[in-house]
């Protein structure tokens, strides 16, 4: 009997101790199921991971919770455990206290995206050509969303605020976890057996696994297959989905998805009565253009009236009688100058002027002048005319003489 | 006009002001155009019914019924 004989707590420590000096136990990770899974009122998590070979029990302490698990776990998830294997002395029993807890095949995710992606756009899905136009103006809004959370209540305020008169109807739906891809189908399908004029499809910002739902293949040929034009909105700019690559439009918000779906009550407003004041105006200007028109014949007209033209005619008769009198003014000028001028003349020749000169004029009793000795015979009477009166005489003797060279 | 949109109705008087800014546009015409463009708009009016909505919610049994935000 020459063997040592430890305690119990003695021998734990010492095998704690050696799992704590070994290097690999203090860091490593390890995927399996998880099941009874149980969370603590202090906080404090409790499991078991699990596959085929075996089972060990898992502890996350409350202060590792924030930063190593991310997701609602639950019995039956494959997950990653990242953390120690150490010893609990009190029941001689060795565990993993986790820092970290993943879903296994996370990293999986966007392969499993890129490959449907890849899919689905080989079958031409996301082609343009089967893209649907959103109305401009569309009066009923189907959404399909989780009924509570910001997603909602943006799009319902901002639809609200751009258009009052816009008819939205929700139908509530399951936007992550299991039965996520079912509600949003059939949401999907019932709003579009509505004959509304769009449809929002969307959620919240979250998570790659809790956008999920929209990155699975039913959602997205539902959306490809849906009659009514749909307007995508999942998470956050940053976030693209499948269900963002097949849908008509993709938003990148649900506030966006508002602004894109329901028209500005505003703006519409603002138009149709820029068409109304157009419309006026254009009429108004024709009507104006009209009377310009008319006052310019009026003018015309005036101008080749009846009475303008007997104005005229007798304004012209005028202007005849005024030319006519006129030249005949000058006429009768003309001819008076020309008699004094003949006056003048004549005055230079008158025989009463060569009377004055010593000449005189000599007629028989008839009156008859004498310009012949043979005229006469002696004692015929004569009367002799000079300057200032007759002298009556009788011949006395006749000699005919030289003629006179006048 | 009846069956038309909306938008429809916008082109329609956008090519009723095209002609009516015309010069070849009769008087008679243009308050036939006027009185179309008018009639246009009275059908976007319609169209709006502008009664405010209350945002409805589609029940599992299908009926509408009003949405309040919990």
């Amino acid at each position: 009997m020459n063997k040592n004989v430890y305690s119990v707590g003695q021998l734990n420590t010492y095998i704690k101790r050696m799992f704590e000096e070994d290097f690999l136990l203090s860091n490593i990770s390890v995927q399996g199921e998880v099941s009874n899974y149980k969370c603590h009122s202090s906080g404090h998590i409790y499991f078991t991971i699990k596959d085929g070979q075996g089972a060990m029990s898992a502890i996350m302490f409350k202060g590792n919770r924030p930063r190593g698990l991310q997701f609602p776990m639950k019995d039956g998830d494959q997950v990653v455990v990242t953390g120690s294997v150490s010893v609990y002395e009190r029941g001689g029993t060795y565990q993993i206290y986790a820092r970290e807890i993943t879903l296994a095949g996370a990293g999986d995710l966007y392969l499993r995206f890129e490959q449907l992606k890849k899919e689905l756009e080989e079958m031409g899905m996301f082609a343009p050509e089967y893209k649907k136009t959103i109305p401009k103006f569309a009066t009923r809004v189907g959404i399909v969303t989780a009924p509570t959370g910001a997603a909602v209540r943006d799009i319902i305020q901002i639809s609200k605020r751009r258009n009052p008169f816009v008819e939205l109807i929700l139908c509530p739906a399951l936007v992550q976890g299991a039965g996520a891809v079912e509600s949003i189908v059939s949401g999907i399908q019932r709003l579009d057996a509505m004959d509304l004029d769009v449809l929002i499809v969307g959620r919240g910002g979250g998570s790659i696994e809790d956008l999920w739902a929209f990155n699975e293949e039913e959602v997205a040929r539902t959306i490809f297959s849906c009659n009514t034009p749909v307007i995508s909105a999942v998470g956050h700019q940053t976030d693209t989905t499948i269900s963002d690559y097949v849908a008509d439009l993709r938003a990148p918000t649900p506030s966006a998805a508002a602004e894109l779906a329901v028209f500005s009550f505003q703006e519409w407003q603002q138009t149709t009565n820029q068409f109304a004041s157009l419309l006026y105006r254009g009429l108004e200007e024709k009507i104006e253009d009209c009377q310009n028109r008319i006052l310019a014949f009026e003018k015309q007209f005036r101008y080749l009236s009846p009475a303008n033209r007997l104005d005229e005619k007798r304004q012209y008769c005028l202007m005849l009688e005024q030319r006519l009198e006129r030249g005949m003014e000058n006429l009768i000028k003309d001819k008076r100058q020309c008699l004094s001028l003949l006056a003048g003349k004549l005055d230079g020749v008158s025989p009463a002027k060569k009377l004055a000169q010593g000449y005189s004029y000599t007629a028989d009793t008839s009156g008859k002048a004498i310009t012949s000795v043979s005229q006469v015979k002696s004692g015929d009477a004569l009367t002799v005319y000079v300057s200032d009166g007759r002298i009556q005489a009788k011949v006395m003797e006749m000699n005919e003489d030289v003629k006179w060279k006048i | 006009m009846e069956n038309m949109t909306m938008e429809e109705s916008f082109q329609e008087m956008e090519h009723i002001l095209g002609q009516l800014e015309s010069k070849e546009v009769t008087l008679e015409e243009s308050f036939q155009l006027y009185k179309q463009g008018m009639e246009y708009l009275k059908h976007c009016n319609d169209l709006i019914d502008q009664v405010e909505k209350q945002v409805k919610m589609l029940s599992d049994n299908g009926e509408l019924e009003e949405f309040e935000e919990v």
